[in-house]
């Protein structure tokens, strides 16, 4: 049983976070925060990227790792940039680190 | 009125098929999730319940992982709110093009708001102004996609690979990447996104859970906000 209740403390918190700002910003925001808010999504999917490309995650918490992944992923980047196209910078890049991958013997 | 549904039933529509371009790379997790629950101890039905109920991919590995060494509850709720601390950010940027939306719907759309949908959400809100119906949408494509593939991890068992040693794991920043490129055409949000690749690899490394998405979230945009008003208007040929 406990572990519902656990689950209901998890859903709990992690709707909070994601409700109380959805509820809380009825009105017109002031224009310092409009303008704050206009480069969240830059920031936010730029912090969602490079840390999943240079970094991995072990037993001792997360380390730095240069390998294929970076490679790939500013592979992934020039086709995202010339094309525009998600499905076309997921192939490219999961292609090429395949490809690096096995060049490299890993 | 029937206009208005049908408008409704449109955008909803589209946020669910616009949504399906993440569907690879959630669907992996999903299943390996399911294993990895099940291998924890954890019932189908607690499988698949904490899918349902709490909705959040990475805490609910941690979650899992923690069950697993017996943890108790309070720091197990604990993890979660930590990890899910950046879903403020995504939140106060999708109340942005949604705010004048009636609260219940934004109450809904809040329960399954992930970094997926809020990035599909903001593709579209950029091109044609915010649509919580749309968002709603989105979200309810990727809720259907991760009790599915909940469900098919528990009865597929130990058969599903590890995709991360695929390198399915790519998917998920490849995927981002291809939402992020066309976002950094110009100066100010390139400046950002340099910002923010900085700020959230330092502390990626030195931070626990994810507090780097939260950190450069805001001290990106915010740098942003500065540059963009100390910067005059850059003309049309200046921002390629």
């Amino acid at each position: 049983m406990s572990i519902w209740l656990t689950y209901l403390g998890m859903a709990a918190v992690t709707y909070a976070a994601r409700a109380i700002p959805l509820l809380v910003m009825r009105n017109n925001p002031p224009p310092w925060l409009a303008l704050w808010l206009r480069y969240v999504p830059a920031a936010v999917f730029t912090a969602l990227v490079v840390p999943a490309l240079v970094t991995t995650s072990g037993a001792a918490g997360r380390v730095l790792t240069l390998g294929p992944a970076v490679l790939a992923g500013i592979i992934g980047a020039l086709v995202a940039w010339r094309t525009s196209n998600a499905i076309l910078t997921v192939i490219c890049g999961m292609v090429s680190f395949w490809i690096i991958r096995m060049v490299m013997g890993g | 009125m029937q206009a208005e549904t049908t408008g409704r039933w449109q955008a909803i529509r589209s946020g669910f098929v616009a949504t399906m371009i993440v569907w690879p790379g959630v669907a992996p997790f999903g299943m390996v999730y399911a294993v990895s629950a099940l291998a924890a101890g954890l019932s189908f039905a607690e499988t698949l319940g904490m899918s349902l109920i709490v909705f959040a991919g990475a805490s609910q590995f941690t979650a899992v992982g923690l069950f697993a060494a017996g943890a108790n509850p309070i720091s197990i709720i604990a993890a979660t709110a930590i990890i899910n601390a950046r879903h403020l950010l995504l939140a106060a940027s999708t109340a942005s093009y949604i705010r004048q939306s009636p609260g219940w719907l934004r109450a809904v759309v809040a329960f399954q708001l992930t970094d997926e949908t809020y990035a599909v959400g903001v593709q579209q809100f950029e091109k044609t102004g915010g649509d919580a119906w749309f968002q709603f949408g989105a979200n309810l494509s990727l809720y259907f996609i991760w009790a599915l593939s909940t469900v098919i991890g528990s009865l597929l068992g130990a058969l599903i690979p590890d995709p991360a040693g695929l390198g399915l794991d790519l998917i998920f920043p490849l995927t981002f990447i291809a939402f992020l490129m066309p976002m950094v055409r110009d100066r100010v949000n390139r400046s950002v996104a340099l910002l923010a690749a900085g700020i959230s690899v330092a502390a990626a490394l030195w931070l626990p859970g994810s507090w780097y998405v939260l950190l450069a979230g805001i001290i990106g945009s915010a740098f942003g906000a500065w540059f963009a008003g100390v910067t005059p208007k850059t003309t049309p040929k200046e921002q390629l």
